[in-house]
């Protein structure tokens, strides 16, 4: 091979953790090399897919397949990537492509409650985090800065702050607000935290309200991962992609010394570095470790306790849906803009999953549509129909907490996929405490439709929980490495220059989304690294910085 | 969006044979669609599609050229298309099958026919046929679920309008379109 591929940092995967984790880098001086699996798209690409597409409510349909680099798909069929080994399904979804799966996201950037990182301490259950919500704070502040998160403070005093959001909140939705007004003061409905613009920012335009920050922002309003690319290699991060990471390489002492990655024709390449950084997502990360097998790693890289991909967790879902008594059109503004907080927290967690209670805005004119041509319902009927449920029909699910529990976890299946490496398997089960928080919600979901005048209640049913793609545990940071992966810092606790970044990493769920808590501690692990190195080295980083 | 008025409008196909829809209908099917009765249709066939897919939609207007490519996409993938609408049609005229009715009674007691108006609907209402197997979106904006709730909404992935508009009460949107409506 002619080029040497070479750079003092290589990171896998070009998602929002693993992208700006290598633009800090790239900014602190460091040479840096990002592999992403998967193909460059474009925004306007994305867009044109998706006003195309036959399955517009299939969020995944407007990104490209690539069969090199395959991701879960299940619509129109299962493509039967993530094997699942059962007993309950974990239809797991994410987009291998450049920038990742925060193409399509809400945007919610929740912080997480101090006591999410303190169960076993408070409650009895799930564990404690090796650090403290004190000491991320510093960094979730710098999350929250560059990603441009719009928050009321006064809102949001569960989850403390020294300094204030970046960007005023959202402005609120004619919906959310006949919620707020009419559930008060029996439920405090609140603003979500969202790295979605309220003013210009970050070169970026405000919201336009086009209600389809999933699958696809059409303007930029709302941060992701390919604007994280942008910047990274604007800071002079190298990116390859449709470089797919099939295995790493260790010397004697244990340490990293090559990713090797495949090309869409199977071509192999060896990439080499000082420091490696894995932060391929919560499910292809864990793959990759077990993937990389050696004589004296036989169960993989980083997992000589058996504790990659372990500790499975993401927040399952069930709802209701109801008619209010009023007209309040959902389908204009944000997608997802208002919540219940107040359950997120208490003494019963010690007995059952917290949850928060979420509100969409998503339009209901598509969903609608299928239901009715479902039933046959045309003619003036149809329309009649349709209106009503857009102008009323309201929905209220659950955000569950699950617990880090050791059989809930990914392994590498038999099967293989087109380039010969075994695709994932996932088992995971739903227990009792996150049931228990299912069946304590369905009394509120009740009052809550009383409250709007509610009729029509359609409740999901007890064994029904959708998931939400929040993959996280898998790569627990802790500070036992018989009980997790890596260190308080990201470091794995066999490899000395290996670190993981990503919701992976993230030991407990709590009952907010894991995108804003995984970006936060990779800046802890960011820094971390550079400081090292720095204490260590610090005649090099000069040299390296210029 | 929905500006393109239709009542005096071909469906766009090459005419061999211009006739107006009103002399193809019974009493029962023009009693239904009143409003279509000036549509000019090239010949049986497709007038058989137009009459159906005016029951079906059940709407004041239609839009001519979706109408010429959905016609075009289920005459494609459909076998005897043109024949079985046909045959549909003269069955909800002997009949008078309310449409609100049709697919419950063709499921039931017609599964041959079954298919089509469950074709048309997903068509109009949601711009997707399937050809060949494959679902194809035809029409996003111009879909009729879009169309007919365009007063208030505007098709996701479309701006809404100025930062915050939708802060006001829906209601307010139509007398605000002006400002509010981008370019599409």
């Amino acid at each position: 091979m002619a080029e040497n591929l070479s750079a003092d940092f290589v990171v896998i995967g070009s998602g929002i953790c693993g992208a700006l984790a290598a633009y800090k880098l790239a900014k602190a001086g460091a040479s840096v090399i990002m592999l992403e699996a998967g193909p460059r798209v474009t925004r306007a690409q994305l867009l044109a897919n998706f006003r195309n597409s036959p399955r517009r409510s299939d969020w995944m349909s407007p990104y490209p397949f690539s069969p090199w680099a395959p991701h879960p798909v299940y619509k129109p069929e299962d493509n039967g990537y993530l094997v699942q080994a059962g007993p309950y399904p974990y239809p797991a979804e994410y987009i291998r492509a450049v920038g990742g799966t925060t193409w399509h996201w809400a945007a919610h950037t929740w912080r997480y409650l101090p006591n999410d990182m303190r169960m076993q301490s408070l409650y009895g259950v799930g564990v404690d985090w090796p650090c403290t919500y004190e000491e991320l704070d510093p960094f979730y502040q710098d999350a929250e800065e560059i990603m441009g998160v719009a928050g009321s403070a006064e809102e949001h005093p569960e989850s403390p702050r020294s300094k204030p959001f970046p960007l005023e909140p959202v402005a609120e939705p004619w919906a959310m607000r006949r919620l707020r007004e009419r559930l008060q003061p029996e439920y405090p409905v609140v603003g979500n935290t969202v790295a979605r613009n309220s003013r210009s920012f970050g070169g970026r335009p405000a919201c336009c309200g086009s209600n389809n920050c999933q699958p696809i922002c059409p303007v930029d309003a709302q941060y992701h991962g390919g604007l994280a690319v942008d910047a990274a290699e604007a800071a002079g991060v190298r990116l390859i992609a449709n470089a797919v990471v099939y295995r790493l390489e260790h010397d004697e002492r244990d340490r990293i010394v090559a990713a090797h990655y495949f090309d869409p024709d199977k071509q192999s390449y060896r990439v080499t570095g000082k420091t490696f950084i894995v932060a391929a997502n919560g499910i292809e990360s864990p793959k990759l470790l077990l993937l990389s097998t050696s004589e004296r790693f036989p169960n993989g890289i980083a997992n000589s306790h058996d504790m990659v991909g372990r500790n499975l967790m993401d927040h399952p879902s069930t709802s209701l849906t109801f008619d209010a008594d009023e007209e309040v059109w959902l389908g204009r503004g944000p997608q997802s803009p208002s919540s219940i907080n107040t359950l997120r927290d208490g003494p019963f967690r010690a007995e059952f999953s917290a949850y928060r209670l979420d509100f969409t805005n998503i339009s209901r004119v598509d969903s609608t549509t299928q239901r009715l041509l479902l039933d046959g319902v045309y003619g003036p009927e149809f329309e009649k129909r349709l209106r009503y449920s857009a102008a009323r029909e309201m929905n209220v699910k659950t955000v569950l907490e699950v617990l880090p529990r050791p059989e809930n976890r990914i392994t590498l299946s038999d099967r293989k996929d087109a380039l010969g490496i075994p695709q994932p398997q996932v088992h995971y089960a739903i227990d009792e405490y996150t049931r228990g928080g299912a069946q304590d919600a369905k009394k509120h979901f009740t009052r809550i439709a009383e409250l709007m005048g509610g009729t029509n209640l359609r409740f999901t049913a007890d064994d029904a929980f959708a998931n939400n793609q929040h993959i996280c545990g898998t790569l627990s940071m802790g500070n036992d490495p018989r009980t997790s992966v890596c260190d308080r810092y990201g470091r794995t606790h066999d490899h000395e220059n290996l670190f993981l970044i990503g919701t992976g990493v993230l030991p407990t769920a709590g009952t907010c989304n894991s995108t804003l808590a995984a970006v936060a501690v990779g800046f802890w692990t960011v820094a971390h690294i550079l400081e090292e190195q720095a204490g260590s080295q610090p005649a090099k980083r000069a040299a390296t910085a210029g | 969006m929905d500006s393109k008025d239709s009542t005096s409008a071909s469906i766009g196909l090459p005419l061999s044979r211009r006739q107006l829809l009103v002399g193809l209908l019974s009493a029962y099917t023009a009693s239904l669609i009143p409003w279509a009765l000036a549509q000019e249709v090239p010949e049986e066939g497709q007038a058989a599609f137009m009459a159906l897919s005016a029951l079906i939609a059940g709407r004041q207007t239609l839009n001519p050229e979706l109408a010429r490519r959905i016609y075009q996409a289920l005459d494609r993938s459909e076998p005897d298309f043109a024949a079985r609408t046909q045959q549909l049609l003269a069955l909800i005229e002997e009949q008078k099958i309310d449409p609100l009715q049709l697919q419950a009674v063709l499921d039931e007691q017609y599964p041959q026919l079954a298919p089509i108006p469950r074709k048309l609907a997903t068509a109009w209402f949601l711009g997707v046929v399937e050809v060949e197997g494959q679902a194809r979106a035809i029409a996003y904006e111009e879909a009729l679920n879009a169309v007919l709730v365009a007063d208030v909404l505007m098709p996701p992935s479309y701006c809404y309008g100025a930062y915050g508009s939708w802060a006001e009460p829906p209601s307010l949107r139509s007398t605000r379109q002006p400002e509010t409506q981008p370019s599409t």
